[in-house]
C-alpha cells in the first residue's frame, strides 16, 4: 500500500544507465542526429528484411552501450496493448488500401491479404525497433546532455528568429522539476489519503472513475505550479536573465574522429534501410 | 562613503483593483554601505518582503527613488547593471535551482551576462569552493539536502560577483542543520567583504548582523546595532517580535544576580558571562 505513494522513486524520465560503454562517451549531438536518422529510416522501411535487420541492429546497441535489454523490454511492455490494438484495427480496415498480394480472406468490408499482414507485422516490429532504439538513447544519455544536444541540433533556426535557447530552457526546467513536482503529489496523495481519499482502488478500466480520482491532486498541482513559476522568474530575473539576449555557454561540446565515423556509418546504414530493394 | 544601495522616501502600493489600492511601503529611506551586515526584521505582512524586493529592481517604488550604485532602478536600460551588483537569494530552495545538473545552474546566471567560459570555469570553482559544496558539482540538485540546495543557490549568486547580496528569508524553509550551514556561509562571505542584507523573522539570525532594522506596517521603525535594539524589549514585543533566547535567558538571570549583564546577544557572550559571574562568586565563597 505504501509504494503505491512513492511516486518520486518510480520517475522513468532520464533513467540514466551510467556505464561508461562507447555509446555513452559519444558526442550527445551526434548521438541524437544519428538516432533520429536511424528513427525515421525505419519508420519508412515496409520490408521484413529491412526491420529484421532494425531489430537486430537496436538489440546490437543495447549490447554495445553494456545495458541489459530488459531495460528496454520494460519500456516495451506498457506499449504492448496499444500495439494489439493498433494490429487488429490494422488487419481489420487496411486490407482495401494495401490490397496487393495474395488474398487470403474476404468477409464483407474485411479484406485481409498478404500485403495487409505485412503491414501488421512490420508495424509491430517496427514500434519494438523504434521504442529499443530510443532507449538506448535515453539510457545512454543523461537529460542535461541531451537538452544540451537539441539546443545545439536546433541553433541553425536561430537565423530565422526561432527562439532556441528558450525553447531549450523550457526543456531543462521541465525536467528539472519532474522530481519537484512527484514529491509534491505523493505529500499531496498521503495529506489526502489520510483524511479517506480513495486513490488507484479502482480497476484499471474504469478510466473515468480513476481519472475523476485524481482531480483533488490535479487541481492543488496547478496551484503549486503556478506559484513556483512565480518564484522562480523572481530568481531567474535576479541573476539578469533576460529573454532574447545574447548569451555564453559554459558546456561545449566538441566531437571526435570516432564521432565522425559514427555519423557516417549511421547515415550508410540509414541509406540502405530506406533506399535498397530488400526482396522480401 | 558611497553607499551601495539607497532608499529616498519609497511608498509602494499594490494595486487590487481598479479602484483599490494596499499601501505597503511608506515613505522609507535608508542607506546600506560597502561591507555592512544589515538584517532587515519585521512580522509576517510587515512589508519587509516587498522591501527587499526594491534592493534589486524587482519592484520599483511608486514615489521615491532606489539608488543601486549610483543607478536609479526605476531606469530599465540599467536593470542588468542594478542585478550584478545586488544579487538575491529567495525562500524556498527548490524554486530558485533552474538546471538539471548544479555545476550547470551556478553557471546559469554567468551565461546570462555573457561571461566566456574559461572565466565562467574560474567562478563557478571558487564559487562552489566559498559554499563547500564543489564535491556535488555533477549531482541533480533534487537528490541534495534543503540546506545544500540553499547553498547551491548562494553560489549562483555568489559566482556573479555581485557588491551585495540580499537573503529573503532564504533560511525560513530549512532545518536547523541546514539553517547554520546557510548562516555560516553568509557570515564568511561577510568577512570576504561582501555586503550582506538578510531579510528574517529569526532573532537569533539577526543578532549575527552588526545593524537591523525593524519594519512594521511599511515604515522603519527602528534602526541601529543589535545590542541597542534588543534593548527595547517591550517595544518589540508590541511589533510581535521577539528578542533571542540568549537576551531572554540573561534577562532572568540578572533579575536574580544582577551583577550579571543583561545586554546579551550571542551564545558566546552568555558563556563567558557566566564564566565571568560564576569566578567572581566562587571568589567571594572563598
Amino acid at each position: 500500500m505504501a509504494s503505491e505513494f512513492e511516486l518520486s522513486r518510480n520517475i522513468t524520465i532520464g533513467q540514466y544507465v551510467p556505464t561508461g560503454s562507447f555509446i555513452h562517451r559519444l558526442d550527445p549531438r551526434i548521438k541524437l542526429l544519428v538516432f533520429t536518422i536511424l528513427v525515421l529510416a525505419i519508420a519508412l522501411n515496409t520490408s521484413y528484411v529491412g526491420n529484421a535487420l532494425g531489430l537486430l541492429l537496436s538489440i546490437y546497441l543495447f549490447w554495445v552501450s553494456k545495458i541489459p535489454v530488459s531495460y528496454g523490454l520494460s519500456g516495451i511492455k506498457p506499449a504492448i496493448p496499444f500495439i494489439i490494438i493498433l494490429a487488429v484495427l490494422q488487419l481489420i480496415f487496411q486490407g482495401n488500401v494495401f490490397s496487393g498480394g495474395t488474398v487470403f480472406f474476404e468477409y464483407g468490408f474485411i479484406l485481409i491479404t498478404s500485403e495487409s499482414i505485412r503491414l501488421v507485422i512490420v508495424s509491430a516490429v517496427r514500434f519494438v525497433e523504434i521504442i529499443l532504439l530510443s532507449s538506448v538513447l535515453t539510457l545512454s544519455t543523461s537529460t542535461t546532455e541531451l537538452t544540451h544536444a537539441i539546443q545545439s541540433l536546433l541553433s541553425p533556426l536561430k537565423k530565422i528568429k526561432f527562439p532556441v535557447h528558450e525553447i531549450s530552457l523550457i526543456i531543462t526546467i521541465a525536467i528539472r522539476f519532474v522530481p519537484t513536482f512527484a514529491i509534491e503529489m505523493e505529500k499531496m496523495m498521503k495529506a489526502q489519503a489520510s483524511r479517506g481519499a480513495d486513490f488507484g482502488s479502482g480497476e484499471w478500466w474504469r478510466i473515468i472513475q480513476r481519472t475523476k480520482d485524481m482531480l483533488p491532486i490535479i487541481i492543488p498541482l496547478f496551484n503549486i505550479a503556478l506559484s513556483r513559476a512565480e518564484d522562480l522568474i523572481l530568481a531567474m530575473e535576479s541573476r539578469c536573465y533576460t529573454p532574447g539576449n545574447e548569451r555564453s555557454a559554459y558546456s561545449v561540446y566538441k566531437a571526435l574522429v570516432g564521432d565522425y565515423i559514427v555519423l557516417i556509418i549511421g547515415l550508410l546504414l540509414s541509406l540502405l534501410l530506406l533506399f535498397y530493394p530488400f526482396p522480401y | 562613503m558611497e553607499p551601495i544601495i539607497a532608499l529616498e522616501n519609497v511608498s509602494f502600493s499594490y494595486k487590487i483593483n481598479e479602484t483599490h489600492e494596499v499601501s505597503v511601503l511608506k515613505d522609507v529611506s535608508f542607506s546600506i554601505f560597502p561591507g555592512e551586515y544589515v538584517a532587515i526584521i519585521g512580522h509576517n505582512g510587515s512589508g519587509k518582503s516587498t522591501l527587499s524586493k526594491h534592493l534589486n529592481g524587482l519592484l520599483t517604488p511608486g514615489s521615491g527613488d532606489v539608488w543601486v550604485r549610483g543607478h536609479n532602478t526605476k531606469d530599465a536600460s540599467r536593470k542588468l547593471d542594478i542585478r550584478k551588483a545586488v544579487g538575491m537569494v529567495f525562500q524556498h530552495p527548490d524554486n530558485q535551482i533552474v538546471a538539471t545538473i548544479v555545476e550547470e545552474d551556478v553557471a546559469f546566471g554567468l551565461e546570462n551576462i555573457g561571461v566566456p567560459r574559461e572565466e565562467m570555469k574560474q567562478k563557478i570553482d571558487e564559487a562552489l569552493e566559498v559554499v563547500k559544496m564543489s564535491e556535488f558539482r555533477k549531482r541533480p540538485p533534487h537528490h541534495l539536502s534543503g540546506g545544500q540546495k540553499q547553498r547551491v543557490a548562494i553560489a549562483g549568486v555568489l559566482a556573479m560577483q555581485p557588491d551585495c547580496i540580499v537573503f529573503d528569508e532564504s533560511t525560513s524553509m530549512l532545518d536547523t542543520f541546514g539553517r547554520n550551514e546557510v548562516l555560516q556561509v553568509m557570515r564568511k562571505m561577510n568577512t570576504m567583504g561582501m555586503t550582506i542584507i538578510t531579510v528574517t523573522h529569526r532573532m537569533s539570525e539577526a543578532a549575527e548582523a552588526d545593524r537591523i532594522i525593524v519594519v512594521e506596517d511599511g515604515k522603519i521603525v527602528m534602526d541601529g546595532k543589535p545590542r541597542d535594539i534588543f534593548k527595547h524589549k517591550e517595544v518589540l514585543m508590541e511589533l510581535q517580535l521577539d528578542i533571542p533566547a540568549v537576551s531572554q535567558i540573561a534577562e532572568m538571570v540578572h533579575i536574580q544576580i544582577p551583577n550579571f549583564s543583561k545586554e546579551l546577544i550571542q551564545e558566546e557572550e552568555l558563556i563567558n558571562e557566566i564564566k565571568r559571574v560564576s569566578k567572581a562568586r566562587s571568589g567571594e565563597v572563598v
